[in-house]
């Protein structure tokens, strides 16, 4: 068991050697077959085995899972994010107890909230902040993140994008890139339900762009459904809303009408 | 579990992993998932398109896995039929010997599936519907394994209802108790087998069973061959036991015989008696003639009659002088076992039984005579019925005899009806019914007589003669022919599909067909019953012509006489039925659609199938016609009978129904199905209905309460008592209506039926369903359009006797124990005298008799005033009757009597003894007795091993030699004095004839 970890570990420093290099396609080599030593080790999750290096093997897991999750921002990988990030979540969880705490866990946290608010999913956004313990959220990462939720409920959409400014980290920079595509979205979303129609200029200027010519590549690629014509830009196509289904209630009526009747014939 | 404290808390970390790409990991993630299934299947679930994929892609080597682990998703979330594929999938992984509740959830589903894509396929008899191998495989899997652990009884279900009969008998040989195992079998297969086609496939394979076991059951098997209908397999097993050297083969082989009569499958025992090999040419013939000469001796009119057993006794003794000593015991054993087999022996000794053991009490028909007002016919003829029914079979027609005056009111229909009963009161007198008849039946001479009393003869012909018509069909037949009064054809038409009942004999049916074709209403009527019982249970194609006649004829009586025809030739064929059933069920004609009913309650009689349940029970709610209503629900009294426990709950709600019509057919629901059982709960149904406001849902409750309580004795259930009171409260209170009163005579009637000694049993002994009763009982639930025929009640009655016999066919003495107090089952106590009897009836009786009439009255007056018995009189023909009455109440009486303050805890009965359905349980046979029974059933007929062969026996239901008379004429000349003949010869002798008219 012990040569194990030690090949395990050996091949982590090489890992680690080349994350410093920066050469990423080694370390993502080098990461899927540590993953799959992982595997044999019973005392990791979800077996939590008792055994006699369960506490060097867990350490050595988390390790390798934390660069995983920090590989995956480097490489701008978001479903190896997530994949990686839900294999971290039981060694900060499930083997809370048992383990020091790691250094990168709230800035790991603070990223994967970062995501869920770039990919706009709030409600798992706010599942991950219940499970926090209160005093996490003093933590600057935790909390730049929440007060970036904040201002992106209340439609404070320049704060949102100042705050790229105030990253507490470096990795946060790539999801900052990102929510600004999310806040535009959300825009969008916004004045087509708000106007019917919105002049070019202030459709660009509403949606952050600096040019029209990126303005109709958006409306291209993203909102077919609108329509430029004259210099401005029609929202009504995509506002075709289906009148509220109407309550059948004659015949309701004459359904329950005809039950009691039968009723009355049966006994 | 014990890890739970260190248990991850989401299965996200897993799911996770198997979006990575190293097969390796998926693996990982895979095995883990499987095993915490159980508690992360609802994170699983949102998951499992990705697992599904995984199994999908032919290149990942663990696709069972991922398989697996879908099914027991799906499992979880309550989608069996996709858990099932994926389990199928998982292949050998899927563990059917694993203790948990997914595996036997999906393992049910598998079989269920299986079974019912086999039934599928075995019922549209495509071979299509390809089943999936897989399943197959598990099925078989897990049907060894019950083999193996020694489950047997799940292993047969199982193959039962998978119609996989190569394992079933590979289940039944190599269970432990392979008789046990068989008689499981044939519960399973009545009780869930609902197919009547695999049902039989399945019985064919337990006779194969059966056969191959060293020691064969041979009681069993012929049970089962009957069910078959394969005479054959019979009359070679009886064969064989007749011939054997032991004393003990042959009583065993009479006792299966026996087993059979009480079927009551009339053409089935005639081949089974056909197919048995006679030993030599010569005796073949003398044989022949034996069997035949009732029939002879009855056709020809003025012959004086003999007994059978006399006649073969002396004919082989004759001829057996050139036949070496084993065929001659051959033969005389043959000859006994052709008697039992056309039901004589059965017959006369049941007669002789109900004639000796007679309690019925005449004080209860008085009271209701005095009470009834004269003019009221309805009434009048209700205590004809009544007395009929009470005497049913005990050839006791005192009553009649006491009133002929009071008799002679009866005309027209009610003539008609009064001379039938005295068929129900001699039921089962083969040998001297026609000459007991002979003074009402038409004559040749064409003068004299009423129609009405001439065709009353016939049927009443026809009741004595039931299901064992072969003497009397010819004659039948003749004055069926020779007649063309509609009253006669009538009688005729009823007396012969009696008589004929389920022989499909097509000369009958022409014969009857054109007295339909006349279309005249009352023939028409009677004809259209008469085909039906002809043809019962043939299910042939002359039903389809029956129907197209019932569509041209205007007549609505005959209509409903073809209709119930129709619905009696589908008897017992369930499923066959069905295209009848539907064209019957869907005719615009209300009383068609009432036959369906009938067609319905018949082809699935006592099958408690769910599909002819619900049908009736949708008509009984929706149809528009009262009549179909009515019908509807009294015809799950039929589909219910095997199961008497369920009817009451039912009908319940419906008898709470606001049409009375539907509480009178939930009434008489109960009645039928629950007849004979005294179930509480069917009594306490019926009890708020003898009180429904409308008359005549009061009279059906009534009748099926009489139903239901018969032979059930007030200290079993002391609400015996309260409704014997009830009845004689209605029946003599003034203010009654007719309809009331008259359910309430005819329940006393059925109530006390058959001097007490008879309970109406649908199902015989050994299960199976009674022909005769039941169709009898379903006539008789017509009597609401036609009260003659009431009479078909009595078809079903069957005596509650325990008749031990040796191997002679004789009654030996005989004790032995039943457990229990003797009050809890004693005959109710005879009714107090009620103080003025004499004072009305005798100054009536002079006004309108005839001369002769009127001497016997005076005589009867003269004899009354001496103080001497009533019955006494009756001439000397009947003084023997008399002293045997007498004689033997006192016998039986001495052991009720006996119980003086402190009761004894148990009983001795005496063979022959009457033993009724709820003392069967208590029966118990003395274990130094001199004999003990071939087969230890606690009533029907019995026969008894003789452990001290070389003692003399001493016979009981013989009566002393002095009391033969000369009017036993025939019987006792021929008795040679040969003792052992005795007691079978020693029947009732024929009592005068009387008339009651001018």
């Amino acid at each position: 068991m012990d040569s194990k970890i030690t090949e395990v570990s050996q091949m982590f420093d090489r890992f680690q050697a080349s994350f410093m290099r920066k050469d990423y396609d080694t370390c993502d080599r080098l990461l899927s077959q540590l993953k799959v030593l992982l595997t044999e080790f019973k005392s990791l999750p979800p077996l939590f085995q008792e055994t006699p290096n369960n506490i060097r093997e867990l350490t050595l897991a988390r390790h390798i899972y934390e660069y995983a999750v920090i590989l995956s921002v480097k490489i701008e990988d978001q479903d190896a994010f997530e994949r990686d990030f839900f294999q971290l979540k039981p060694y900060y969880t499930d083997a809370r107890s048992r383990l020091p705490p790691s250094a990168e866990e709230y800035p790991i946290l603070g990223l994967n909230l970062l995501r869920l608010l770039v990919q706009n999913r709030i409600a798992e956004f706010h599942t991950e902040l219940e499970l926090l313990p209160p005093n996490a959220l003093e933590n600057p990462c935790i909390k730049h993140a929440v007060e970036l939720e904040q201002s992106f409920m209340e439609g404070a959409y320049n704060c949102v994008l100042s705050a790229r400014q105030t990253v507490p980290h470096e990795t946060y920079v790539y999801f900052m890139d990102l929510l600004a595509k999310t806040v535009r979205d959300e825009i969008a979303g916004c004045s087509e339900k708000t106007y019917d129609s919105l002049s070019i200029k202030d459709a660009r200027q509403m949606l952050l762009f600096s040019s029209d010519q990126e303005l109709s590549e958006y409306i291209k690629e993203e909102r077919t459904e609108w329509e430029i014509k004259n210099g401005f830009v029609f929202f009504q196509r995509s506002k075709e809303s289906t009148p509220c289904k109407e309550i059948p209630s004659l015949q309701l009526i004459n359904q329950t009408l005809s039950y009691a009747r039968e009723l009355e014939r049966i006994v | 579990m014990a890890a739970a404290a260190t248990m991850v808390s989401s299965a996200g970390g897993l799911l996770a992993m198997l979006n990575e790409n190293h097969p390796a990991l998926k693996l990982h993630a895979l095995s883990n998932l499987n095993s915490f299934v159980d508690y992360f299947w609802p994170e699983i679930s949102t998951s499992v398109p990705i697992i599904e994929s995984l199994y999908e892609d032919e290149e990942f080597d663990q696709r069972q896995l991922a398989a697996l682990l879908v099914s027991k998703v799906f499992y979880y979330l309550g989608e069996l039929n996709d858990s099932l594929s994926y389990a199928l999938g998982a292949g050998p992984l899927f563990d059917v010997s694993e203790d948990s509740d997914y595996v036997h959830t999906i393992l049910a589903k598998a079989i269920d599936e299986y079974a019912s894509l086999k039934t599928k396929a075995a019922e549209t008899k495509v071979e299509s519907t390809k089943v999936d191998s897989r399943l197959e495989a598990i099925v078989e899997r897990m049907l060894d394994k019950c083999i193996v652990d020694g489950k047997n009884q799940q292993a047969i279900g199982m193959a039962i209802e998978c119609r996989r009969l190569d394992k079933l008998e590979e289940a039944v040989i190599k269970s432990d108790n392979i008789h046990a195992t068989i008689n499981y079998c044939i519960d399973v297969s009545h009780s869930f087998v609902n197919r009547r086609e695999y049902r039989r496939e399945v019985l064919r394979l337990l006779v194969k069973v059966y056969q191959q076991l060293p020691s064969p059951d041979y009681l069993s098997i012929c049970q089962r061959l009957m069910f078959l209908d394969e005479p054959e397999g019979v009359a070679i097993i009886l064969e064989k036991l007749l011939r054997s050297e032991v004393e003990d083969d042959a009583l065993l082989a009479f006792q299966i015989a026996f087993d059979l009569v009480e079927n009551e499958h009339q053409a089935f025992l005639l081949r089974v008696r056909d197919r048995l090999p006679s030993p030599k040419p010569q005796l073949s013939a003398t044989a022949q003639s034996g069997s035949n000469q009732p029939d002879s001796a009855q056709s020809g009119s003025a012959v004086p009659l003999q007994d059978v057993q006399m006649t073969d006794d002396t004919q082989e003794s004759s001829s057996s002088l050139n036949l070496d000593q084993h065929d001659e015991v051959y033969a005389e054993r043959l000859a006994k076992i052709r008697g039992i087999l056309s039901g004589e022996t059965s017959i006369q000794l049941t007669m002789q039984f109900l004639y000796s053991h007679n309690k019925s009490d005449l004080l209860i028909l008085k009271t209701i005579k005095q009470s009834v007002e004269v003019r009221n016919s309805v009434c009048h003829s209700a205590t004809i019925y009544a007395n009929a029914i009470m005497h049913a079979g005990t050839t006791v027609d005192t009553f009649l005899r006491e009133n002929l005056d009071w008799l002679s009111r009866a005309t027209n229909w009610a003539k008609f009806s009064a001379t039938a009963g005295l068929g129900v009161i001699h039921r089962g007198h083969l040998q001297q019914g026609r000459s007991l008849m002979a003074p009402y039946l038409p004559q040749g001479g064409g003068g004299g007589g009423s129609p009405y009393s001439e065709g009353g003869a016939l049927y009443a012909l026809g009741l004595i003669h039931a299901n064992h018509g072969e003497g009397i069909k010819q004659f039948l037949r003749d004055s069926l022919r020779t007649t063309n009064v509609e009253v006669i054809q009538h009688g005729a038409c009823l007396g012969l599909g009696l008589a004929a009942l389920g022989t499909a004999d097509d000369d009958i049916f022409e014969d009857i067909k054109n007295v339909l074709y006349t279309d005249s209403a009352v023939a028409g009527e009677a004809a259209g019953i008469s085909l039906g019982l002809l043809m019962v249970g043939t299910a042939s194609e002359k039903a389809s012509e029956l129907l197209a006649y019932a569509h041209e004829t205007q007549h609505e009586k005959i209509i409903r006489g073809l209709a119930l025809g129709i619905a009696l030739t589908v008897y017992g064929r369930e499923e066959e039925a069905d295209t009848l059933i539907e064209q019957m069920t869907r005719d615009q004609d209300p009383i068609l659609r009432y036959g369906g009913m009938y067609a319905l309650a018949l082809a699935y009689r006592g099958t408690s199938n769910n599909k002819a349940i619900r049908q009736l029970l949708h008509f009984a709610v929706s149809d528009v016609s009262d009549d179909v209503r009515r019908t509807a629900v009294l015809a799950l009294g039929f589909v219910l009978y095997s199961d008497p426990e369920q009817t009451p709950r039912i009908v319940s709600l419906l008898s709470e129904s606001y049409n009375p019509h539907v509480r009178y057919g939930a009434a008489l629901a109960v009645g039928i199905s629950c007849a004979g059982t005294g179930l509480s709960e069917a009594i306490s149904l019926l009890e708020p209905l003898m009180s429904d406001v409308v008359d005549f849902v009061r009279q059906g409750a009534l009748i099926a309460m009489a139903m239901v309580m018969v032979q059930t004795s007030e200290a079993s259930d002391s609400r015996v008592g309260t409704f014997r009171r009830q009845l004689e409260k209605i029946i003599v209170d003034k203010h009654e209506d007719t309809m009331s009163k008259m359910g309430a005579i005819l329940a006393s009637g059925i109530l006390d039926a058959g001097g007490r000694n008879v309970t109406i049993k649908l199902l015989s002994k050994s299960k199976h369903d009674k022909i005769t009763a039941v169709v009898g009982l379903a006539v008789f639930s017509q009597f609401w359009y036609w009260y003659p025929l009431i009479y078909f009640v009595s078809l079903a009655f069957s005596p509650t006797a325990f008749i031990g016999l040796n191997h002679n066919l004789k009654a030996p003495k005989f004790e032995f124990l039943s457990h229990a107090k003797p009050s809890l089952f004693e005959y109710p106590k005879p009714t107090t005298v009620p103080t003025t009897t004499t004072s009305v009836k005798l100054p009536t009786a002079v006004l309108s008799t005839s001369a002769r009439a009127k001497a016997r009255a005076s005589k009867k007056e003269a004899e009354k005033a001496s103080g001497a018995e009533p019955s006494a009189v009756l001439g000397s023909g009947k003084g023997k009757a008399v002293d045997k009455d007498g004689g033997d109440a006192m016998q039986v009486d001495s052991t009720a009597e006996k119980k003086a303050e402190p009761e004894p805890c148990f009983e001795i009965l005496t063979n022959p003894a009457r033993v009724i359905p709820a003392q069967e349980k208590i029966i118990k046979f003395l274990e130094e007795s001199r004999y003990i029974p071939v087969k230890s059933a606690p009533s029907g007929f019995v026969l008894l091993k003789d452990l001290r062969p070389h003692e003399p026996e001493q016979l009981s239901l013989t009566d002393a030699p002095s009391s033969t008379t000369s009017n036993a004429g025939g019987s006792s000349a021929g008795q040679p004095g040969s003792a052992s003949a005795m007691a079978v010869d020693d029947e009732p002798a024929p009592p005068q004839p009387f008339e009651y008219t001018s």
